[in-house]
């Protein structure tokens, strides 16, 4: 039990990280040219009513002082007013994280089912066809770029067969599972790779190992010993890697989400940032940054659960 | 073993397609290239949000189908008075709001002053002349202005003059915003960001038998190729922004009908007339004359644009088409160079990154002026910053589009000619003529029809012949439409005519 203390203080120091995110943001997004007022009037609105909009979201204080309001709106739970959109940043969030959160998780899902599965074969057919064919795979699913697969997906299965829906999120919970097994596959396709090597090369390390020498000399059946044994102990790095994986997809999903027209955060972070709402772009930033440490808190507890000799 | 399982669940997965039914008849889902992000119509000027306030919104007066004069509206008729500054309207009968509410005087009244003095009105200072609105009873509006305004009725079209509900809007004004109320033919029944917005047929709308679709979706599908693939699936009934590359081959699909309506659009490149040595009108014209407009249209829009001879769009109100243009001659334009002592011009050209079209013409210019030995150094932007840097004058030339928002030249005269108002300096360009200015004045107020028709002729001469920017092409909306989709039009104002349009 005692393994698993750090779980008390752990949230703790995620305090100092969050601070330092929320600074770092703050000052890089005012910091890069342009006004989020002039996109939001358009190009014909005068300079005198652009003063107008700037005072009344307090854009003309000084960066201290915004600073400072923005502290104090975040204590109080709230994360101020999208310029752009023009109510509660946390409103707009809202709407888009569940798309998000949905295609994460499937395609995370089917990422792990897709490497799982690759990777047995693999390793049980050292050097023999099926082993190259994987190889293969790998090769081509790092190499394809996210917008170009996607586009084929949707010509192939969803123009051609008209199998699945050519873009949006659908509604109800089999709605979601339909409209976003594209997408969440073109996710797939190009994560699973890195994990499927990885987890080849693990288990192929492992069969080596002295003590499946040993209990394979004892007799034990190679299946057995494979799936019992083999398998468990080859988990740890897979897990680290998919938890940088899932960490990297928490931001990276944009281009899937444009490809495919999922109302999702990936889009919103772009979109905030190109209209500079800097009030968005804060709120969406804070929200990755602590999907990133919860992630990674998750990690280290599976970790901990997988490896008696893990003590954090 | 593993393979059978992949075909086990593309199985499923093909057993899932079957789920959803069909879309319900009547309504039109239309994917569109860009969201909207808030839909005031004093507060906003952008066409994802005017499109879809076009709608739901109505005015006293509206522009006609292909945008060539003023109709009524709301307003069922109106009186102008000798001098030209009192307007009465009368307010058809029985009028009311989407949500059921009666439509008064009082809200016209309401709606004009709040567009006028609204702090944050985009359009307000089009609205400066009103002087005074009075509603001696609930169907009759008197608006007075400080001065004859030639093109005051066509101002009352805008989007931005849409009559709004003064309860709703006085009330709880998140409400409203987030869910707009108006009085025109759809009303705006869910607005998901980032996804749709879905509109329902306004049963209190005041046209008979209008509209004639049960609803429209307006859907957000940010990639060009995504939306075309939703389009010949038959996912969406219609599409907006066909890409220029894409055109001939849906065009070829007989399911699918491409619609080039003519538009007000006008593509140019913005020259920076504080910057030496473009201040210099004989410079100016040897960029004109270096320019071949014929292969840029050809390259940029597949030949579906025509050449610009004017700032005001073809078939516009006092478009005159023959307005002289420069013919591509590179001899005269370094001849133009040499006269006005001009060596190893270096031009400073400022592009919005991410649009394919401009960041084509700004290779195509580089190309193009560098034959007659000028060097154009391409600093992309992306959009935030873009408009920042030109209005600030941080650049020499920008490639740049303007699309009418009312039929009446004066508008957009104003807007990019007029070097008297301080604030636009001619679309920060810094073109400053001063006869051009008195012009603009003048046009204003003239009643005459042919007069001040003559007067624009010569806004147009004058301003080409400075070479205030340098005019690309007009070019055609594009938009496409599965064929059992009737009359998809847009207007050239850009409205969307959908009260009108029928799916089967």
């Amino acid at each position: 039990m005692g393994r698993f203390k750090f779980v008390l203080y752990r949230p703790l120091q995620t305090i100092p990280v969050l601070i330092g995110v929320s600074i770092i943001t703050f000052v890089l997004v005012r910091s890069i040219p342009g006004d989020p007022v002039r996109v939001l009037l358009g190009p014909r609105a005068k300079p005198s009513i652009i003063a107008a909009v700037r005072e009344q979201y307090g854009l003309d204080e000084p960066l201290v002082v915004q600073y400072f309001y923005f502290i104090y709106n975040l204590l109080h739970g709230e994360m101020g007013r999208s310029i752009i959109y023009r109510v509660p940043v946390l409103d707009v969030i809202a709407e888009r994280l569940v798309p998000t959160l949905f295609l994460l998780s499937y395609a995370l899902l089917l990422t792990v089912a897709l490497a799982l599965a690759l990777a047995i074969v693999a390793a049980r057919n050292q050097r023999r066809l099926p082993d190259h064919l994987v190889r293969m795979f790998c090769t081509a699913g790092l190499g394809l770029p996210a917008f170009w697969l996607g586009i084929v997906l949707i010509m192939v299965f969803s123009v051609g067969l008209g199998w699945f829906p050519v873009s949006g999120y659908g509604d109800g919970f089999w709605g979601h599972l339909h409209h976003l097994f594209l997408p969440a596959l073109t996710i797939a396709v190009a994560l699973a790779p890195v994990l499927t090597r990885n987890l080849r090369a693990t288990l192929i390390d492992q069969m080596e190992a002295g003590y499946v020498q040993t209990a394979r000399a004892r007799g034990m059946s190679e299946r057995a010993l494979f799936y019992r044994h083999v398998l468990p102990n080859s988990l740890v790095p897979t897990v680290n890697l998919l938890g940088v994986a899932f960490s990297w997809l928490i931001g990276g999903t944009v281009v899937v989400e444009t490809v495919f027209s999922i109302p999702g955060m990936g889009q919103l972070m772009v979109s905030s940032i190109f209209s500079r709402d800097y009030l968005l772009v804060q709120g969406v930033t804070l929200v990755f940054a602590l999907g990133i440490i919860l992630t990674n808190f998750i990690v280290d507890v599976v970790n901990v659960a997988l490896d008696p000799r893990i003590d954090p | 073993m593993k393979m059978k399982s992949v075909i086990g669940g593309l199985a499923l997965a093909g057993f899932l397609a079957l789920g959803p039914a069909m879309a319900g008849e009547g309504v039109l889902k239309i994917g569109r290239d860009q969201d909207s992000v808030f839909m005031d119509p004093i507060l906003v000027s952008q066409n994802a949000d005017v499109w879809v306030m076009n709608n739901i919104n109505a005015q006293l007066v509206r522009n006609t189908r292909e945008a060539t004069g003023i109709e009524p509206d709301l307003a069922e008729s109106w009186r102008i008075s000798d001098d030209g500054k009192t307007y009465t309207f009368s307010l058809r009968e029985g009028l009311t709001f989407s949500d059921g509410s009666p439509l008064k005087a009082s809200d016209v009244k309401f709606s004009l002053e709040r567009l006028r003095d609204g702090e944050e009105s985009v359009f307000g200072s089009m609205f400066g002349v009103i002087t005074d609105i009075q509603v001696p009873d609930d169907r009759t509006v008197v608006i007075e202005l400080s001065e004859a305004t030639t093109p005051f009725l066509s101002f009352l079209a805008l989007f931005a003059a849409a009559i709004l509900p003064e309860a709703a809007v006085t009330g709880d004004y998140d409400a409203f915003s987030q869910k707009p109320i108006g009085a025109g033919a759809f009303r705006l029944v869910d607005w998901r960001r980032g996804d749709r917005i879905i509109l329902e047929e306004n049963e209190h709308y005041w046209e008979a038998d209008l509209p004639k679709l049960a609803g429209v979706e307006w859907i957000y599908v940010p990639n060009d190729n995504t939306r075309v693939l939703q389009l010949q699936a038959g996912e969406v009934d219609a599409m907006i922004f066909v890409p220029f590359n894409r055109i001939a081959e849906l065009d070829s699909d007989p399911d699918i009908n491409v619609h080039l309506d003519p538009s007000s659009r006008m593509d140019h490149v913005l020259i920076n007339h504080s910057h030496e040595p473009f201040d210099d009108v004989r410079v100016r014209k040897a960029l004109a004359k270096a320019i071949d407009l014929d292969s840029i249209i050809e390259a940029v829009t597949f030949g579906y644009g025509t050449p610009a001879n004017s700032y005001i769009p073809a078939g516009g109100m006092f478009y005159n088409a023959d307005n002289p243009s420069y013919e591509h001659n590179l001899e005269e334009a370094k001849a133009l160079l040499a006269e006005a002592g001009v060596e190893d011009l270096t031009i400073e050209f400022v592009v919005q990154a991410g649009d394919a079209n401009y960041e084509q013409v700004a290779v195509l210019l580089q190309s193009q002026l560098a034959e007659a030995g000028i060097t154009v150094n391409i600093t992309k932007q992306e959009t935030g910053q873009v408009w920042d840097t030109i209005v600030e004058g941080d650049y020499d030339l920008s490639p740049n589009y303007w699309t009418n928002d009312v039929i009446d030249p004066d508008q957009k005269t104003g807007f990019v000619l007029d070097g008297s108002d301080e604030d636009v300096l001619s679309y920060y360009t810094r073109y400053n003529n001063p006869e051009v200015n008195a012009l603009i004045a003048a046009a204003r107020v003239e009643t005459d029809e042919e007069k001040r028709k003559a007067m624009y002729y010569d806004l147009q001469r004058i301003a080409q012949e400075d070479v205030n920017w340098l005019g690309l092409y007009y070019s055609p909306f594009r938009n496409a439409s599965r064929s059992n989709v009737g009359d998809f039009f847009q207007n050239p104002m850009g409205r969307f005519m959908l009260e009108t349009t029928t799916k089967q």
